[in-house]
């Protein structure tokens, strides 16, 4: 009696020890957890639900690129919307590079080879850092871009998020290239709050992406950067190879959305998310309507 | 939307989730049940060892978990898959109450009987086998009950370095503001807890020596 | 070993002493030796080493100087599990296995040796009536069984291989009087039938008159001198004398 039920005990263990996670029809996206991924995420869902006869599972709200990646190693997501400069540096670990097609040559190329991902054409938009300061500041002193807004960076308070502070593409770089001196250190803060820290005066200066919904609302200013230190951060939709070799059609569905979504398209949707706080869903729906990609 | 109506809604992702979970304690309790009990005989065999060993176990279980996920992100092999920090991590946890307890089992057990074993020519490995383990079973299986129902909650702390299990509903419904989801997490991971303690300890309570 | 070639002299201690690492000495220059068939008892109050006497013998413990010889071979030359296996072991506490049956308890060394599980089987029960047992308890648990017939079962389990020597550390001690002496009555019946040699550690005179063909007298770690019962009750002795006289008013005040 005794050794049937430590047998029976054991069993269990190494059946659920042998258990990894394992689907059929099913294809997972994945996207991280700010707004413009989750309307990212959202179109790939969508659109594979749309023009092939797969199942799909949304597994947004991943906190961060190094968990997306995990996931996708592990075979939990099968793709998920990445940025071509954040797999360089923060995947691939290379430094910086300023070509937006040499970036997403190389990308292309390791993560083949590395990983076994495909990186297929980007939806279009480049979403890079973008250092904002309120647009009454900007039209006061004349400032338009970051070399010029140096200057007054002394007088300033800078608020970054926290991947940037800690991204070799962020902030030391930042710093280092434009020779930024800021009387105290940044605060550091979630990137959704950001925009509105800078609107209400709590930083006069802050880093945040060239596709916010909220700069043409809340009056921000870009500044442009002369000193191309910023690299391209193209958004391209990442799959498990194993995953296209699966289901052949996903490649099909998912070139279809190369090049759809401008910079000033992204920044409307965001808001629409952000701003408007309408669903993601509702959203992505209508920008497929009207871009007749049904 | 409720808890229920998320849960049956998602319910592929609920089972996926959990088995996610169920993997990564069923993996780590097996290992650690693999290294925890021999280490725990062992001590029993060498008495010099028992403050050293316990010593060490007992300092790995007052690292914070999620700093101890941190610690191992940088580690080779180990840090190149979440997976395998987790259940390293999992496994460093739950060491502490298998050794202990196979340690307290065997050294509780009637040391007339072992005396009246020993005594009649058994061998040290036909008393181990024969006589203490069995005897010291009911306590090992306490202390295995104990550690399994820890894992099931630290594997919670898992999903944050991107190990999936029913944490990450958790992490997803805080960034979302929505306890539905939170509870689609915690919910499941408490009955697993749950079920662990009471499985195994109708286990234990069928173990014990009169 | 046939019985021609069996020697004199079952057990032999010579100038064996016992040191404890931290100092103390509990057995000082012991010289005895116990002859085949006969049933030594040592006696001696507590801390007389007795015990220690008797855990030298089946090599539970070892001299620090000085040989015990088992059947003509110094103790530290035999291999422990054989030596063990070929002397019969019973202590206070019984220490029978709780998780066993009887019949397994007693067949315990059987077991060990290999023996057909249809010979341990009979061995088993021809042992349950030897100690005046009911064949039905074979399959009960230690739990379920009173104090007497635990120390029976102990008693049995010690014979089942039918060891050459039977060592016995106050076996009786830790029951009740009726009990006690229902189960030395038996014992010296059994002992009468199968002259098993025996060493016995007590410190009851009166289990020792009884039961005893020679009588070792213990005192802190030594051996002070063995004596027939009757050379005891009339012994010179001073210690002796006073256990005797113990003994006497005890029971005149009854």
């Amino acid at each position: 009696m005794k050794r049937a039920v430590i047998s029976a005990v054991l069993g269990l263990a190494l059946i659920t020890a042998g258990c990894g996670p394992s689907r059929q029809n099913v294809v997972v996206v994945g996207s991280k957890n700010f707004p413009e991924q989750l309307i990212l995420g959202e179109l790939i869902a969508q659109q594979i639900e749309a023009k092939t006869h797969l199942k799909v599972e949304r597994r947004f709200y991943l906190a961060g690129t190094y968990i997306c990646q995990q996931a996708m190693l592990a075979g939990r997501i099968d793709v998920y919307p990445e940025y071509t400069g954040t797999a360089l540096t923060a995947i691939l670990k290379e430094p910086p590079l300023k070509d937006p097609v040499t970036v997403y040559q190389k990308v292309k190329q390791q993560y083949e080879q590395k990983f076994q991902f495909a990186v297929l054409p980007s939806f279009g938009f480049n979403d890079t850092f973008a250092i904002e300061i309120r647009g009454a500041d900007a039209r006061r002193l004349g400032l338009r871009t970051i070399t010029e807004a140096a200057k007054y960076a002394p007088q300033w308070r800078a608020g970054f998020g926290y991947e940037f502070m800690e991204r070799p593409d962020g902030y030391k770089g930042l710093v280092a290239t434009y020779g930024l001196k800021f009387a105290k250190p940044p605060a550091i803060m979630d990137l959704g709050l950001l925009d509105r820290a800078l609107a209400s005066k709590q930083v006069d200066l802050a880093a945040g992406n060239s596709t916010d919904g909220l700069i043409p609302v809340l009056d921000l200013a870009v500044l442009h950067d002369d000193k191309h230190y910023f690299p391209p951060y193209y958004a391209v939709p990442i799959v498990r190879e194993k995953a296209l070799a699966q289901h052949p059609e996903l490649r099909a569905a998912l070139m279809e959305l190369a090049g759809k979504i401008s910079d000033q398209d992204m920044r409307a949707l965001n808001y629409a998310v952000d701003g408007e706080h309408r669903s993601v869903a509702d959203v992505v729906r209508e920008f497929r309507n009207k871009n007749k990609l049904n | 939307m409720s808890l229920w109506q998320f849960l049956t809604q998602n319910r592929m992702e609920v089972w996926q989730l959990t088995l996610e979970h169920l993997w990564m304690v069923g993996v780590s309790m097996v290992i650690a049940v693999a290294i925890g009990v021999p280490v725990g005989i062992w001590l029993t065999r060498r008495a010099v060892l028992e403050k050293p060993v316990l010593g060490a176990a007992n300092v790995i279980q007052t690292i914070p978990s999620l700093a101890l996920f941190g610690f191992l992100l940088p580690a080779p092999w180990i840090g190149a898959r979440a997976e395998r920090i987790a259940i390293l991590a999992l496994v460093l946890y739950a060491l502490l109450p298998v050794i202990r307890n196979t340690y307290v089992g065997i050294t509780g057990v009637d040391r007339a009987v072992v005396e009246a074993g020993r005594g009649m020519g058994m061998t040290g490995r036909q008393l181990l086998l024969q006589v203490e383990l069995p005897l010291a079973l009911s306590v090992i299986i306490a202390g295995i009950r104990v550690a399994t129902v820890i894992s099931v909650g630290l594997a919670t702390i898992a999903a944050a370095i991107g190990a999936g299990g029913l944490g990450e509903f958790i992490f997803r419904g805080l960034a979302m503001v929505n306890n539905a989801v939170i509870l689609a997490g915690a919910v499941p991971a408490a009955i697993l807890a749950l079920l662990a303690d009471f499985g195994l300890g109708l286990l234990e309570k069928r173990l014990r020596p009169a | 070993m046939t019985a021609d070639t069996q020697p004199e002299k079952a057990v032999e201690f010579r100038d064996v002493s016992y040191r404890l690492d931290h100092g103390a000495t509990l057995l000082h220059d012991l010289n005895l030796s116990v002859q085949r068939g006969e049933l030594l008892v040592l006696l001696g109050r507590s801390g007389s080493g007795k015990t220690t006497t008797l855990k030298l013998i089946n090599r539970l413990l070892e001299p620090s100087s000085g040989q015990v010889l088992i059947e003509g071979r110094s103790s530290t030359e035999w291999d422990p599990i054989q030596l063990r296996r070929r002397i019969g072991y019973a202590i206070q506490e019984v220490g029978l296995f709780p998780h066993f049956t009887v019949e397994r308890n007693i067949g315990l060394v059987p077991a060990l040796e290999g023996w057909s599980r249809q010979r341990a089987q009979e061995r088993v029960r021809e042992l349950l009536h030897l100690v005046g047992l009911d064949e039905q308890l074979a399959s009960r648990r230690p739990r379920e069984l009173s104090g007497g017939q635990r120390q029976r079962v102990g008693v049995a389990r010690a014979l089942a291989a039918d060891p050459p020597i039977l060592l016995m550390d106050e076996p009786f001690g830790a029951l009740d009087a009726l009990t006690r002496a229902e189960l030395q009555r038996e014992f010296l019946g059994l002992q009468q039938r199968l002259h098993k040699t025996t060493v016995f550690v007590t410190h009851d005179l009166r289990e020792a008159l009884l039961l005893g063909s020679r009588i070792a007298l213990l005192e802190g770690g030594r051996l002070i001198a063995t004596y027939t019962p009757h050379e005891f009750l009339h012994a010179d002795e001073p210690l002796a004398a006073a256990y005797v006289a113990a003994f006497r008013t005890e029971k005149a005040g009854l």
